[in-house]
């Protein structure tokens, strides 16, 4: 716990200004059929916090929680998912609100204009069968509250600034490319000028030089509006490039984070070891070596570490205890019993 | 909207047949505003009357002129059909919408009334109603009748759209953004659903007029509203096929032909026109 006060207070100092605290937080997929009950704990005990201006990154490979973690901090949540523990505070006008106790205006108030939303699969947002206009009509005029024409010409002045022409808003989503509609779905996001932008997988069904663009013009965006943001991508490549702190998930579980140079350059967490020596570089002709095996079953996640399967470095208290988050570096956050507490290793 | 007419009727061959069969049909069914003769009034004319100059589709062996009479045997006949079919639609979209995108219990309560209105024997049902009704029965109880049978298949066809809209991206950024069921169903998904609506609209007068037709001829509805079916259910009453009166069937048949076939080809072609990857096709836009 003291090592807990001691990072908060360290964050305190680094951050003047917070946006968004999540604590302890816990998802699961409650399913009862036929009276089998099962429970998937596909979020379980996360705690971060995203400071103003911040690009926040999310990593990690597939199934292993962070679509659920973002969809749990927005409240975009239905049934089976449901939060049984943990806070997700937002601090909008200079006023913590905790997104789960607030009434359904409440939250229709600061959706959009303080909190937007780029689902996965972001390019499928647009209604096939309605124009462009009425979509940013349909979504997100009444969270402008302006008259329709000023309205309108807001969107134009925003989707100039995406470098999209005007003309987009009288085509049909199928009369644009990848790309555009990616683009139109970033403007969409942030035409409120929100405080807090989550971005699932914004730019995955992209080609490279492309997917490029779509990132600068994002962050561009984003550094324009003075927004914060949580990126979830699985592309490391992605995150060196645009994000300011990551976050690497496994299992549900939040197992290191700190900022994105650190954790790249000195990755603490075997499983973030491995993640970062996937990437490739040029001139590198090591062989790449893939990890054993799969993400584990979060209906029945194993004990102790839920790593401890798959990693090279496992001990016995591995398989017991779950591990802490420790700092071993400003701001740099750990959750291994070998490598973050080298005293722990050598005990056992 | 005009220029979208024009534009259909200039570059959709099945929209320009269409149009003009069913407009003939419609001017037809206007005529009988200006008939000499009321539509009940019996031997106004000579009877048995082959087609000629005077009497341009005959005469009936009721001394009825075929012409007249058919004019208003089309008007009430279309007029069912599209009162049997806008209320059945009303009835099948609000379900369908309905129990596709709530789901859950909503949706296996609907579905069951649903599908107990499939599995009934819908012949019997109106001959049913016909005896129970008798003397009380009119043609817009009938359509009211089958409009409240005639839903159910289309409102499961409606529903498994709703059901795959609502797990799109686009419906999950509407309630994201705050929009409510209705705005979401009427707004969002009901553009997606209309051609299959259209198509349905077609398909359901057709089998409406279809099914009112085989009760007329069988004397199962009220055979003083002249429609085709009763036209026919006359000839029948007086032989007309063996005492050589053809005129008498062969008018009602062909003109109810061609109503089909004419809303057949707009029911297609209004597809096109409403679905914007349908017209691209058509512009050449997507074909080899």
């Amino acid at each position: 716990m003291s090592s807990a006060a001691a990072s908060a207070a360290a964050d305190a100092r680094l951050s003047p200004e917070r946006v968004l605290t999540v604590r302890d937080l816990r998802a699961y997929y409650r399913t009862n059929f036929f009276g089998m009950s099962r429970e998937v704990r596909a979020v379980d005990g996360v705690s971060l916090h995203v400071d103003r201006d911040e690009i926040y990154g999310l990593a990690g490979e597939s199934s292993c929680g962070k679509t659920t973690l973002i969809k749990t901090i927005v409240r975009a949540i239905r049934p089976p998912l449901d939060v049984v523990g943990g806070s997700v505070a937002f601090h909008f006008a200079g006023r913590e609100r905790d997104i789960y106790a607030m009434s359904r205006e409440e939250l229709q108030s600061i959706r959009w204009r303080h909190l937007s939303y780029i689902l996965q699969g972001s390019m499928n947002v647009l209604n096939p069968v309605r124009r462009v206009r009425q979509s940013f009509v349909d979504f997100s005029h009444r969270h402008i509250g302006k008259p329709m024409p000023e309205f309108l010409r807001l969107i134009e002045d925003h989707l100039d600034r995406v470098r999209l022409p005007p003309t987009v808003l009288d085509a049909y989503p199928h009369e644009l490319s990848g790309g555009m509609r990616q683009r139109v779905t970033i403007a969409l996001a942030s035409v409120c000028r929100p405080d807090f932008i989550v971005a699932d997988e914004p730019t995955t069904a992209l080609d490279v030089v492309v997917q490029r663009d779509v990132l600068a013009m994002l962050r561009e965006v984003q550094r324009e509006i003075r927004s914060s943001m949580i990126l979830v991508t699985h592309d490391i490549g992605v995150h060196a490039n645009v994000t300011d702190r990551l976050g690497i998930m496994y299992a549900g579980r939040l197992v290191e984070e700190g900022p994105t140079g650190d954790v790249i350059r000195n990755p603490r967490h075997p499983y973030t070891s491995h993640l970062v020596t996937s990437l490739p570089r040029i001139g590198d002709v090591t062989p790449k070596r893939g990890l054993e095996g799969a993400p584990p079953n979060l209906a029945a996640p194993p004990e102790g570490c839920r790593f401890h399967p798959r990693c090279p470095l496992a001990i016995g208290t591995c398989r017991a205890e779950a591990p802490p988050m420790v700092d071993v570096a400003p701001g740099h956050r750990v959750a291994c019993w070998v490598t973050a507490a080298p005293t722990a290793a050598t005990v056992q | 909207m005009l220029t979208t007419v024009r534009d259909l009727f200039r570059y959709n061959r099945e929209f320009r047949i269409g149009a003009l069969l069913t407009a003939f049909i419609v001017a037809f069914a206007a005529l009988s505003f200006a008939s000499p003769y009321p539509p009940q009034d019996t031997f106004v004319v000579p009877p048995d009357v082959p087609p000629s100059a005077a009497y341009w589709f005959g005469t009936t062996s009721r001394g009825q002129d075929v012409f007249w009479q058919l004019t208003f045997a089309i008007r009430n006949t279309m007029l069912f059909g599209l009162c049997v079919a806008i209320l059945s639609r009303m009835i099948s979209i609000a379900i369908g919408m309905w129990s596709g995108y709530k789901g859950g219990f909503v949706d296996r309560v609907l579905m069951s009334i649903n599908d107990t209105f499939i599995v009934i024997p819908l012949f019997p049902l109106l001959v049913l109603f016909y005896f129970v009704m008798r003397d009380k029965m009119s043609w817009p109880l009938l359509a009211l009748a089958m409009a409240c049978l005639g839903w159910s298949y289309d409102a499961r066809l409606i529903r498994s759209v709703a059901m795959s809209l609502k797990s799109r991206e686009f419906t999950q950024q509407s309630v994201f953004s705050g929009m409510r069921t209705r705005e979401i169903v009427l707004q969002e998904h009901l553009p997606y659903v209309l051609p299959i609506v259209f198509y349905t609209t077609m398909n359901n007068m057709n089998w409406s007029i279809g099914l009112e037709v085989t009760l007329s001829v069988l004397g199962f509805t009220n055979i003083d509203t002249p429609t085709i079916g009763v036209m026919i259910y006359w000839a029948n009453q007086h032989t007309a096929m063996v005492a050589g009166i053809w005129w008498w069937i062969f008018f009602p048949v062909l003109f109810v032909v061609v109503l089909f076939i004419g809303l057949f080809l707009l029911a297609i072609s209004m597809n096109e026109y409403i679905d914007p990857r349908s017209r691209l096709a058509r512009m050449g836009g997507m074909r080899e």
